[in-house]
């Protein structure tokens, strides 16, 4: 699904990823971990090109295209999805017609009708209601004085409604109580299950998420490149000795 | 054939006034239109204009003796009067004076249209408002003239003691445009509300100027504008509240809000207090940027096309000035607005 070959990318002229590879296969759940400033996020905003990342050097491969040929809303209606650590607000923008925009710009990118209002209401009901995630944020702007907890949940619904191939979330659980962890973890391993093409590519810090939605590949990035790859275990390797104790030092910074 | 420079006893604003340095009138003023029109409006006829101005640009109709009429509103209107200016004939100089009056305790609404369909007209329109005590005015005007006219309104407000009038701008249209408001706040508790959008395309120019003065106690005002400038557009934004002797606990209020949207769009923005006492609340402000990026990419990253996104933010920035409005029939009006049905 996704072949990231020598990826070299630079933030504000600065060169943070250092010609990283990655291979996703369909069906697996990869964990990016690593410590601050290692380059996790820079890799998932570059898979979802954020204005902010300059890819000088290498290659992606996405379902047999060149990624980087695609421009951001091209790699979301390829089936590309990243879920922001920090939803940015946006008043004014009401979040069901948001939705509905986003829904209908996917269908017709694949050359499917678009769904009237009726249509977009019935679908979101029965999505949502899966899961018992409250509707009331549809009613309201676009992440507008959302609490962190109501950001990562509208994610979710995006997560829901777009129904993505390669799911990316990155630090999806910083800020939520273990119930809402326990939420991501349902709809994301419900979604994993429905569709077993479906790849998710997730950083976090934590080992808590983890234990819910059990990764295949466990990836350690230090000073942009993959250092160490391997399965839950290193994971909870990580968790009980800490990065020097798995022999990955801090000399970053 | 007739110029406005030629008319007596006017002296035309300049770029040297402080309120016209962003604007230039010259060409208008010596533009030669082949003959003057007056407006009908099928309301009483007034001898007098009802209240004087300082304004300059008010005695072109006074000087080309254009019949002032009176709209009296004495009872509640259960819809808004619907007023259509639209100007057919090329280059001639238009003129309509209307005071639109709404008795004590009245709750009224007025919409005004102006649209065009010619080249190198003039249209000088003045308008003074008089709402008497505790009476309310919900007005909005929708401004669409199209490239090569112009078109000056000069405004009279006269509020009396907790009298109210909620006045929207939609200011469309291609041609050259400006506003003038002049506001005596002489009545306790009066309130003025003046809203704004202002969209402008192409080489498009719209100035808004605004004097508002606070001369009684609880007076309220609150001047409002947002702009979104395409191409090579201009806008001035002129707002000048002076709060005097006797003012206190006003509240005055300014705000200009602007998004570029084009490297050569340009807003000059000058939001002024004036303040001689000290018990009051008063704030003023002004914006200018460009479609905030993180907001574009968040709208794009769900699959949203660039245009498709940067028409909802865009919209979101405007909507608030239709958000405002606080009578319904209103934006019922605007939202079933088409301009083809008009010109």
């Amino acid at each position: 699904m996704l072949d990231i070959k020598d990826l070299k990318v630079n933030i504000n002229d600065k060169e943070i990823l250092k010609g990283l590879d990655l291979k996703i296969n369909p069906g697996e759940i990869h964990v990016l971990m690593g410590q601050n400033g290692a380059g996790k996020s820079t890799l998932v905003k570059t898979l979802s090109a954020h204005f902010d990342c300059e890819v000088t050097d290498g290659d992606i491969d996405y379902k047999g295209k060149d990624l980087l040929e695609l421009d951001v809303s091209e790699r979301a209606n390829e089936g590309i999805f990243m879920s922001f650590q920090n939803p940015v607000e946006v008043p004014g923008v009401n979040n069901s017609y948001f939705l509905r925009t986003a829904i209908n710009e996917k269908r017709k990118y694949n050359g499917q009708e678009e769904l009237d209002t009726m249509e977009f209401l019935k679908l979101s009901k029965t999505q949502l209601a899966k899961f018992d995630i409250d509707k009331k944020l549809m009613k309201r702007d676009l992440n507008d004085g959302f609490s962190g907890g109501e950001k990562k949940r509208n994610e979710l619904m995006q997560l829901l409604l777009l129904q993505p191939e390669l799911i990316m979330l990155d630090e999806i659980d910083s800020g939520l109580d273990v119930d809402a962890i326990k939420t991501v973890a349902t709809v994301v391993n419900d979604m994993l299950q429905e569709d077993k093409n479906r790849s998710l590519l997730m950083i976090t810090h934590y080992d808590r998420l983890l234990s819910l939605i059990k990764p295949d590949f466990v990836h350690i990035l230090k000073d942009g490149k993959i250092v160490k790859t391997g399965d839950y275990n290193l994971a909870l390797e990580l968790d009980s000795k800490g990065y020097e104790g798995i022999g990955i030092n801090d000399e970053i910074n | 054939m007739m110029k406005l420079i030629d008319l007596k006893n006017i002296k035309f604003p300049t770029k040297k006034d402080e309120e016209f340095r962003k604007i230039d009138l010259s060409l208008l003023y010596g533009y030669e239109f082949k003959e003057k029109k007056d407006h009908v409006l099928d309301f009483d006829v007034l001898n007098n204009d009802a209240l004087s101005s300082n304004n300059e640009l008010y005695k072109i109709n006074q000087n080309l003796d254009a019949k002032s009429y009176e709209l009296n509103i004495v009872q509640n209107t259960d819809e808004p009067i619907v007023i259509i200016h639209k100007l057919n004939d090329d280059a001639v100089l238009n003129t309509s004076t209307l005071n639109i009056k709404v008795a004590k305790e009245i709750q009224a609404s007025v919409i005004e249209v102006f649209v065009s369909n010619c080249q190198n007209s003039f249209y000088s329109v003045n308008r003074t408002f008089e709402v008497e005590q505790s009476a309310n005015l919900n007005y909005f005007k929708y401004q669409d003239i199209k490239e090569s006219n112009s078109l000056i309104i000069n405004t009279i407000i006269d509020l009396k003691d907790k009298a109210t009038i909620e006045h929207s701008n939609f200011e469309l249209g291609d041609g050259v445009n400006v506003n003038i408001y002049e506001t005596a706040l002489n009545s306790e508790e009066s309130n003025l509300n003046i809203n704004g959008l202002v969209r402008l395309y192409n080489e498009t120019k719209s100035s808004s100027i605004f004097n508002t003065y606070h001369n009684n106690k609880s007076s309220f005002s609150n001047i409002n504008f947002k702009h979104s400038l395409h191409d090579h557009s201009r806008a001035v934004f002129e707002a000048k509240s002076i709060v005097n002797d006797g003012a206190n606990f006003s509240k005055v209020l300014q705000n200009s809000n602007t998004i570029l949207l084009s490297d050569d769009a340009v807003i000059f923005a000058k939001p002024h207090l004036e303040i001689h006492i000290d018990e009051l609340e008063a704030s003023h402000g002004a914006t200018v940027g460009s479609l905030n990026q993180e907001q574009l990419l968040y709208l794009r990253a769900r699959g949203i096309s660039d245009t498709k996104a940067y028409e909802m933010l865009l919209s979101a920035f405007e909507n608030e000035i239709y958000d405002n409005i606080k009578d319904d029939k209103i934006k019922e009006f605007i939202t079933n607005f088409k301009r083809s049905d008009y010109v």
